[in-house]
């Protein structure tokens, strides 16, 4: 395990091998025997989690979550919880009004479940840095996190209602802020924004609303000397050159794109990429053979920028 | 189901994915009106049975839209307007067709979202060993 390849990496550098990332989040819990929403709301009990499949998977860096509902939930949705998943929200405060009009309030490190994460930080980061094991934050991104304030009107809002979708993708980006200097102060060393629908809009909606709002929570990052990423998820072909130009240090995607394809964009912007083993067709349903699978994803990634996940 | 239209959501799994659970409140979130003249349900690929969908209909990428067995929305959540023109056009009648296009500026409702995702099996079914009812 080795923290210092790993940050190498996400910032684009060369390292001596590829570093591992398992984004394991929720299978941190079946791991040590648990319900998800039981580890999810005990301190204790998610340090442990994520101190384990650390050593368990050696990872050189590990989530401490990978929550998208953790930034909303601390704004004032609610949430559904499963035994077995993340918690999904179920309310949109701001379906029929602007954030100002819901009242909605920037999140403090008492609001929602940020207790609990300080409090799981505070337990696993000393373990994880015995293990030579980065702690990463990640927090949701402001399309996503509009996405949970307004519903899914804000994908039509964006065409239509610009300045309604400009307000709450805004707040949700000074919220995404917030949130990334709280990962900084629990001692993460890497803070990425995960905006997982910020694959599904076209690129010209992207730089409009996506860049814009990211940039509060990148600065946020930088300012903290902690390295950044933005991670999306899907087929996100079509924004790619504007994640690879939107400031972090880097970006990770998933299963759908070609890694070769994402290899040579990253070089050309100078970034690190992370990604892309296979999580449903090797690692979750064994239709492909994960071993293969991660030759593959070796071979096409290199020593130069990459970091191994997956996807 | 010849006097519905139906629909069915590909995605890896709407709880943990964003992008799918947006596109399968984008269907869950049309107007009553509009819900009495569907059916739809999630095909996640966790699942055999997911899987089997998702080949049955030549699906590419997650999340994905399917109306009427077309791909209409592959990795893209729809507007409103382009759900209703989208389905309009896969009407199985002209009474139906012009009953879904008068509805071209209602908007969605979000007062019954949870219940429609329970009826169409959203996250109900993302283990490997899970049945699509």
């Amino acid at each position: 395990m080795a923290k210092q390849m790993l940050i190498d990496a996400y910032r684009g550098k060369r390292t001596e091998k590829p570093p591992w990332v398992p984004y394991a989040g929720v299978h941190c819990a079946f791991l040590i025997n648990e319900p998800a929403d039981k580890m999810l709301q005990d301190p204790e009990l998610l340090a442990k989690g994520v101190v384990n499949t650390a050593k368990r998977y050696n990872a050189d860096g590990i989530p401490l979550v990978f929550d998208l509902s953790v930034e909303a939930n601390s704004i004032g949705c609610d949430l559904k919880w499963w035994a077995d998943n993340v918690p999904s929200v179920t309310n949109h405060p701001c379906s029929d009004k602007t954030p100002k009009d819901a009242g909605l309030q920037m999140p403090t490190k008492e609001s929602g479940r940020w207790p609990v994460l300080y409090e799981a930080a505070r337990i696993a980061k000393p373990q994880l840095d015995e293990l030579d094991c980065v702690l990463m934050g990640l927090f949701c991104g402001p399309l996503t996190l509009a996405s949970h304030l307004a519903g899914v009107r804000i994908f039509t809002d964006v065409y239509k209602n610009p300045e309604f979708a400009a307000e709450v993708i805004k707040f949700a980006g000074e919220v995404g802020a917030e949130a990334a200097k709280f990962y900084a102060e629990m001692g993460c060393e890497i803070i990425a924004i995960v905006d997982p629908v910020a694959s599904q809009i076209k690129s010209e909606t992207f730089q409009q609303f996506v860049t814009p709002n990211s940039q509060p929570a990148i600065k946020a990052i930088h300012a903290a000397g902690a390295t950044s990423s933005f991670f999306i998820c899907g087929d996100c072909t079509k924004v790619m050159e504007d994640v690879c130009k939107i400031g972090t240090h880097g970006f990770a995607i998933d299963e759908q794109l070609n890694m070769l394809f994402v290899r040579d964009l990253a070089r050309k912007h100078g970034v690190g990429f992370g990604g892309n083993l296979k999580l449903t067709l090797a690692l979750s349903l064994g239709l492909l053979s994960p071993r293969e699978d991660a030759i593959v994803s070796l071979a096409a990634g290199g020593q130069e920028g990459y970091t191994f996940a997956p996807g | 189901m010849a006097d519905k239209i139906t629909i069915d959501v590909l995605t890896l799994d709407s709880v943990q994915c964003a992008a799918c659970g947006y596109m399968m409140e984008s269907i869950a979130a049309l107007p009553s009106d509009v819900q009495d003249m569907i059916v739809y349900k999630e095909w996640s690929i966790k699942n055999k049975d997911g899987i089997g969908k998702f080949m049955e209909l030549k699906g590419k990428v997650l999340p994905t839209i399917c109306i009427e067995r077309d791909l209409v929305f592959e990795s893209i959540i729809p507007q409103y307007e382009e759900l209703i023109d989208e389905m309009a056009k896969r009407a199985p009648n002209d009474e139906m067709r012009g009953r879904i296009e008068s509805l071209r500026e209602k908007g969605f409702e979000f007062d019954k979202i949870q219940e429609n995702l329970a009826k169409a099996g959203a996250g109900m079914s993302t283990r490997t060993d899970s049945k699509v009812e």
